[in-house]
């Protein structure tokens, strides 16, 4: 895990124990997690009686820093020991190390969560209802005599928006040509799982 | 046999031989199978005698023979001490083959399983993780929304999506920024101030708080990737042009500066000629607003090569500019501006127009006072040479009186004049000797100094290599030490080697109970031996003692008589009918040793073997009789 140069001083000046006492460190720590996972708008990040007694440029530099680390761990899916040795370089302590571990290792899954929200999914059909018309004339024919379906797929989207159905219909050959399609990709996927 | 049938089969399906699951004993095995394993553990042997033989049995029957016979040879090569020839594969009997086979076996190299599984790359490794979370996604059912649970609500595409979006952070750098010294400290005072008062935490800084993420590692990976950069470019052109890491980057900010201002330059000329063809007037330079645009093509242009090194400069241009777009207004104020615009172009338009003129004469002007200035510096010139001419004119009439003396005078002179030259010329080479040797030591000194130089910069870029190689290689084995630890936790901490364990105990336990028995039932065999001989040896005292009572007495008494005949019948009798007894004894071992001979063959299939031989035979001729044919018909 590779981090740039100010997020390792920001690290670098977490670890000094006479700087920044074990509690602070804590503290910090666990703000820079509530902070990223549960965000708030109103700037009051750093707003902790303890934490206020810092010199506020070193805070900031360290927040930063232990910010990015999380981030950029929870990217490369880093495990306790590549997030141990990235801090051992920058010279913590073995009680800080456990410290910083335990927290991410419960925070991991949120952070995961947090990075997999960035982007865009295609809907997700959750449901199909069909029906079957059977042309018998039109305006043009006198005798047309063919089956057609009519399908409605029930797509959802993201829990806030209810998304909208996709309706079409298809003569039967159409039909049979989506379901072997559909049996393509599902034996594709299987055939990913597969390696 | 049937524990060491299965380990034998084990390893030959591992060696790539295609034997079907339900075969467990090497009975089982038919020729094509017993040829297929052969061949493929000849080709894990020695691949050169291996891949010359096929594995699959040709129907021919000659074609059979010969595969048999290279097989045997290849066998006898390996060192193999038993008897073997085609029969052995082509009439197979258990025994041999099982000796065959376990010799095979046992030569088998040990690791393969250990080389067999290189080192996964880190691409693989993604894939392979990739592939667990697939298996894994696939196997959970849908739930519908409501019911979903915090870890099926990512992977089933009901949380909210952000589109990516990320925002310049303001981070706190560590180095300050390159300016001159008073301006620096001025600035960084300010910017001290700035982070230390004002500056949000990076979590507050962006607009959304969705692209807190976004920016936060877009920003990670650009200084990662700027810093990557500037290493590569250093190492690529940097220590070539032996300047230290300031000057070169003072260097290219310089030629940058020069080539965005004669950027500048021709886009305003141009703009200029456009601007005359269409008869409008020239735009201003100080009107940034028709330059921007191509200001900001180049912009992006220089973002894209020089992306990371320099922003510093192309971010300055970007402020600039920025400053200076004109704020929307209301469209009132706007007709009002555009008509004092209008006028203002118009009085422009007539100003450019006088300028124009002004110009046009101011370099004609120009043009003819050089004229008159060379014409001058000319006749200048002239007048000096005529001055000189006279001045030496004017000496020889001086002279002219007294012509022999002071030609004679002038001789002298000239000749002293010339004897000073020489010894001046003397001392001068006296001097020059010596400094041009100076200077050619010097010269090859500097050049020396030139090759070492070139030869160090040489070393320093190869130990870049090496750095930048041993440090993949360390990453790399890094990776695959924890791959490998991950493995070794995946795996079933060996079941097949504890069994094997604990049957090879057992059987060692069976061997002494049976070793145990066997002493036993051989000192049960001694003490019967002990018996039955003093029960002879009684007998035989016994029998003499009563030989002799009854011959003494048989002299006198016609029934003793008669008692010492029966006596000695009955000694016979009995003693024929010992000899019986263990004549039996050994036929009963005799009849048992056939039996075991003739189990022994039976497993050889001698019989079937024979018929197979026969048909075998009889396809021969067969062939034989076909080919014979054929010469006849050619």
């Amino acid at each position: 895990m590779e981090l740039p140069e100010s997020a390792l001083a920001g690290l670098q000046s977490l670890a000094h124990p006479a700087r920044l006492p074990h509690k602070t460190f804590q503290l910090l720590l666990e703000a820079a997690f509530h902070n990223l996972l549960h965000p708030q708008a109103d700037g009051t990040a750093l707003d902790h009686a303890e934490l206020g007694s810092l010199d506020p440029t070193l805070l900031k530099q360290s927040y930063a820093a232990i910010t990015t680390c999380i981030l950029e761990a929870g990217k490369q899916n880093a495990d306790k020991s590549t997030l141990s040795t990235l801090l051992e370089e920058c010279r913590f302590g073995s009680e800080r190390i456990d410290t910083f571990c335990t927290e991410y290792q419960k925070n991991k899954g949120k952070v995961e969560a947090l990075l997999g929200s960035i982007g865009r999914y295609p809907s997700h059909i959750t449901d199909v209802s069909w029906r079957l018309e059977y042309h018998i004339r039109n305006n043009h024919l006198h005798k047309v005599n063919q089956p057609s379906y009519l399908l409605t797929l029930k797509a959802e989207n993201g829990e806030a928006r209810s998304a909208e159905d996709v309706t079409f219909s298809c003569s039967m050959e159409q039909l049979q040509d989506l379901l072997g399609k559909l049996k393509d990709a599902a034996k594709s996927m299987e055939k990913a799982s597969q390696m | 046999m049937e524990e060491v049938d299965r380990i034998l089969l084990n390893s030959l399906r591992q060696s790539g031989a295609d034997i079907a699951e339900d075969v467990e004993s090497v009975r089982q095995l038919t020729t094509e199978l017993i040829v297929e394993c052969v061949v493929r553990c000849l080709r894990i042997l020695n691949p050169a005698l291996g891949n010359g033989v096929s594995h699959l049995l040709p129907p021919g029957m000659s074609a059979r023979f010969r595969i048999g016979m290279c097989l045997a040879q290849a066998c006898q090569e390996l060192g193999y001490q038993g008897e073997i020839g085609y029969q052995t594969f082509l009439y197979s009997n258990e025994p041999e083959i099982r000796r065959l086979l376990m010799f095979l076996v046992e030569k088998l190299p040990r690791d393969s399983a250990d080389t067999a599984d290189q080192p996964a790359e880190k691409s693989v490794l993604l894939q392979r993780l990739i592939a667990t979370k697939i298996k894994q996604q696939l196997a959970s059912a849908w739930l519908p929304p409501a019911l979903r649970t915090t870890s099926l609500l990512n992977t089933q595409n009901s949380c909210l999506m952000n589109k990516f979006h990320s925002q310049a952070l303001s981070l706190l750098s560590p180095s300050a920024p390159p300016l001159s010294p008073s301006q620096q400290s001025l600035l960084f005072t300010e910017l001290w101030e700035y982070w230390e008062q004002h500056q949000p935490p990076v979590t507050a800084q962006a607009w959304d708080q969705a692209c807190v993420a976004a920016s936060v590692l877009e920003r990670a990976t650009a200084d990662l990737s700027a810093v990557q950069e500037w290493e590569a470019e250093w190492n690529s052109q940097g220590l070539v042009s032996r300047l230290s890491p300031e000057e070169y980057k003072a260097r290219k900010r310089q030629r940058l500066q020069s080539r965005i201002q004669e950027y500048l330059k021709q886009s305003s000329q141009r703009s200029e000629v456009r601007a005359g063809l269409a008869g409008t007037p020239a735009p201003d330079l100080t009107d940034p607003r028709p330059d921007h645009r191509c200001l900001r093509a180049k912009h992006s242009r220089f973002i894209h090569t020089e992306k990371f090194t320099f922003t510093q400069v192309s971010e300055d241009l970007s402020l600039h500019f920025s400053h200076q777009f004109p704020p929307p207004t209301p469209q009132d104020v706007q007709a009002e501006q555009q008509k004092e615009v209008r006028e203002l172009e118009k009085q422009l338009k007539s100003l450019g127009e006088q300028i124009q003129d002004v110009r046009t004469a101011m370099e004609t002007q120009t043009l003819t006072v050089n004229q008159v200035s060379e014409e001058t510096r000319d006749r200048e010139l002239s007048a000096e040479e005529k001055q000189q001419l006279l001045h030496i004119r004017k000496r020889a009439l001086d002279l002219l009186p007294d012509a022999e003396g002071n030609l004679s005078k002038l001789q002298a002179v000239m000749e002293a004049s010339a004897q000073r030259l020489v010894s001046l010329a003397g001392q001068w080479e006296k001097h020059r000797v010596p400094l041009i040797a100076e200077h050619r030591r010097l010269k090859q000194q500097l050049d020396s100094h030139e090759l070492e130089s070139s030869r160090r910069l040489m070393e320093i870029k190869e130990f870049h290599e090496k750095i930048k190689t041993s440090a993949e290689e360390a990453k790399r084995k890094e990776n695959v030490h924890r791959q490998l630890v991950l493995e070794l936790e995946h795996l079933s901490r060996g079941v097949g080697r504890a069994a094997y364990t604990q049957r090879i105990l057992e059987i060692v336990s069976n061997i002494s109970k049976q070793k145990e028995e066997i002493t036993k039932i051989l000192s049960d065999t001694k003490e019967l031996q002990k018996e039955i001989n003093s029960l002879t040896g009684k007998l035989d005292r016994t029998f003499a003692v009563t030989d002799e009572l009854l011959f003494k007495d048989a002299k006198r008494d016609e029934a003793v008589r008669k008692a010492y005949k029966y006596l000695a019948a009955l000694h016979e009798n009995c003693s024929q009918l010992i000899e019986t007894i263990e004549d039996t004894g050994t036929i009963l071992r005799e009849v048992r040793d056939l039996e075991e001979l003739i189990d022994l063959e039976t497993g050889k299939k001698t019989l079937i073997n024979l018929e197979k031989i026969l048909e075998d035979h009889r396809a021969i001729r067969q062939e034989n009789a076909g080919l014979a044919g054929r010469l006849r018909e050619a």
